[in-house]
């Protein structure tokens, strides 16, 4: 059995079943699963899950499904090192969205990193406390804020509304995704010049460390060619 | 002892350390430092506000049932510090301490992520040049108390370059960007490309009258933990910059082949010299400082031939400020650092201290250490 997690609700919940739909696979509800299972037409040898797009992420990383279609942002935040652990196979064009870093409208004095490294030494050392930077990406912001040289900081974890922080004065900092910028723009916050972490969009993802019998091989060669999708890239990274 | 992630003593080879520890410790003691030790696990927040988040990759944290984050020890030169803050100590204070310190060791899962410390940290004696040649002197003594008596030292300084950097005629927001990234290597070096070539700030507002208007036009934009006064001036700051900007590419150069210096450190120090003075740079107190410990050093029986000096050396953690240095011998496998210290003259103060406090400190690895001399000793023997 090979086995395949998709979103479980929103537009990536439909924007995943027509993806599919417009290559000829159709998924279909199983019976009495109270909408958390499904089947694919055709592909008696997968079985569909349909789970919150974090635990998808969290799923291929501890390797308990084969594939699965969630967002690069929340893949590259669960495991920071890909390689070894998980394979994008190719991003299906939504879901688009960036991970930034922003700041205040108010600091006119700061557009780049470079500025927010300046700022963030001099809070530091008049308040003996660093700057507060709010998020739930604290991998992906640890990984950007390091390449920038930036050290003088400090992460609060955000659980939601993180664009709230710097007026709630929770944080002087945001890292948080963003599609049009309007969330950032109606709470006073801009995005730095070179302050986007990533470009993400959703992907479809296989774990490698997973149990890939060969019944699961064949099932996903035959999926991925329907698809359209490279499985050669993916079988090469496959233990013998 | 093997390699391992997960070190297991056994009856022996703790006995062994144990028995250097005494040795140790008792010498710090015959030296006035009093032992020390503060609880494995500390509060996270003394190492995040100290090291900032680069230090969770080196730190094992976790989170107690009430919610507090909670860390294990990385080292324990910041608690020791942070205890003399909150007591008042009186200063110069003199402590020692041994202990396990754990650190996990990104992309390098072989190597242990706990080991023991031995070491000395000397807080508040004002006369510097005395606090270098003290901690120098018992760090020497210790490794040869321990029975190792061939290993080789690495030394720099911090604030040579900072001295150097001050002598320069630059906008003072660059002078702390250089200070700030020395430790980073490669990164000064692009801090000084940019430095000469212009560094992109032209489309900040320049006058006061813009800034304000600037200001004013951002409705109600969070100020974030920031003044308008501390925008404003940073603004100005940065717009006086922009437009004093482009280093002589000479003295660039001068910093860069500067940076570059690394040998014997009598060599070095003649290098040095000369660079200076065609560059028509004068940092006499600092080499004067140089000279001193060099001649520390030889009053030890360690010729200033056998000292390696290597001008960017800041070690790899951001709190030191000025000498450092690092005692490297021979185990089994290879070339290690066996001990390794310096000056971290703002600590005090980031902690909390009302005024500033001189530090000087020393860390030995005595796991090293004894690894280093059963070596010795079993080359000796064949």
């Amino acid at each position: 059995m090979l086995s395949l997690a998709i979103p479980s609700k929103g537009r990536l919940k439909d924007n995943c079943h027509a993806w599919f739909a417009a290559r000829g696979v159709t998924m279909e509800q199983t019976a009495g699963a109270r909408g958390y299972r499904a089947s694919v037409v055709g592909f008696p040898d997968i079985e569909v899950m349909l789970l919150s797009a974090g635990e998808i992420a969290a799923s291929l990383l501890a390797g308990d499904i084969h594939l699965g279609i969630t967002g690069e942002d929340l893949l590259r935040e669960e495991a920071p090192e890909l390689e070894g652990r998980m394979h994008l196979i190719q991003p299906l064009g939504f879901g688009f969205a960036d991970v930034v870093v922003a700041v205040s409208n108010y600091w006119i004095d700061v557009t780049s990193m470079a500025d927010l490294d300046d700022v963030s030494a001099a809070y530091a050392a008049t308040h003996r406390r660093r700057l507060r930077v709010a998020t739930k990406y604290a991998q992906l912001t640890r990984q950007f804020f390091a390449q920038a040289r930036i050290s003088d900081y400090r992460i609060v974890p955000s659980a939601g509304a993180t664009e709230g922080a710097p007026a709630a004065g929770t944080a002087e900092v945001i890292v948080d995704i963003t599609t049009t910028g309007a969330t950032l723009r109606d709470n006073g916050l801009k995005v730095l010049e070179d302050g986007v972490i990533l470009k993400s969009q959703a992907q479809l993802a296989a774990s490698l460390t997973a149990e890939w019998d060969a019944g699961a091989r064949a099932a996903c060669a035959a999926l991925l060619a329907q698809l359209g999708a490279d499985y050669a890239a993916l079988a090469a990274q496959l233990p013998a | 002892m093997t390699m391992t992630a997960f070190p297991y003593y056994e009856d022996g080879a703790l006995e062994a350390l144990n028995a250097q520890a005494t040795v140790l410790l008792n010498l710090f003691a015959g030296h006035g430092y009093g032992r020390a030790e503060p609880a494995v696990l500390q509060p996270a927040s003394i190492f995040l506000d100290r090291s900032g988040e680069e230090i969770r990759r080196r730190t094992f944290t976790l989170t107690d049932p009430s919610g507090r984050e909670l860390a294990l020890r990385p080292d324990l030169t910041i608690p020791i510090c942070r205890q003399a803050v909150m007591d008042g100590a009186s200063f110069p204070a003199r402590i020692s301490y041994n202990g396990l310190v754990f650190r996990h060791q990104p992309g390098e899962p072989h190597r242990p992520t706990q080991f023991f410390q031995a070491g000395v940290e000397l807080l508040g004696l004002e006369d510097r040049a005395r606090g270098d040649s003290e901690i120098l002197t018992i760090a020497i003594a210790a490794l040869r108390a321990a029975g190792l008596m061939d290993f080789s030292l690495r030394i720099g300084d911090l604030a040579l370059f900072n001295a150097l950097v001050d002598a320069l005629d630059l906008p003072a927001g660059w002078r702390g960007r250089l200070k700030r990234h020395f430790w980073r290597p490669g990164y000064v070096e692009s801090l000084l490309y940019w430095l000469g070539h212009g560094d992109g700030a032209t489309r900040l507002p320049k006058s006061r009258a813009e800034i304000e208007s600037l200001l004013d036009a951002q409705g109600d934009a969070p100020p974030a933990g920031r003044s308008r006064q501390d925008i404003i001036s940073r603004a100005l700051e940065r717009a006086a910059e922009a437009a004093s900007l482009k280093l002589d590419t000479r003295v660039a150069d001068a910093i860069a082949q500067m940076l570059d210096i690394s040998g014997p450190a009598d060599i070095a120090l003649a290098k040095i010299m000369a660079l200076l003075q065609t560059a028509g740079i004068n940092l006499d107190p600092q080499l004067a400082a140089l000279e001193a410990r060099l001649k520390t050093l030889a009053g030890l029986g360690i010729a200033p031939s056998q000292v390696q000096f290597t001008a960017h050396f800041g070690r790899n953690m951001e709190y030191y400020t000025g000498f450092v240095f690092e005692f490297w011998a021979r185990d089994k496998e290879g070339a290690v650092q066996i001990a390794g210290g310096g000056r971290y003259d703002n600590m005090m103060e980031m902690l909390g201290a009302k005024r500033p406090v001189s530090a000087i400190g020393c860390a030995i690895r005595t796991e090293r250490v004894l690894a280093a001399r059963l070596q010795t000793e079993k080359a000796g023997a064949v």
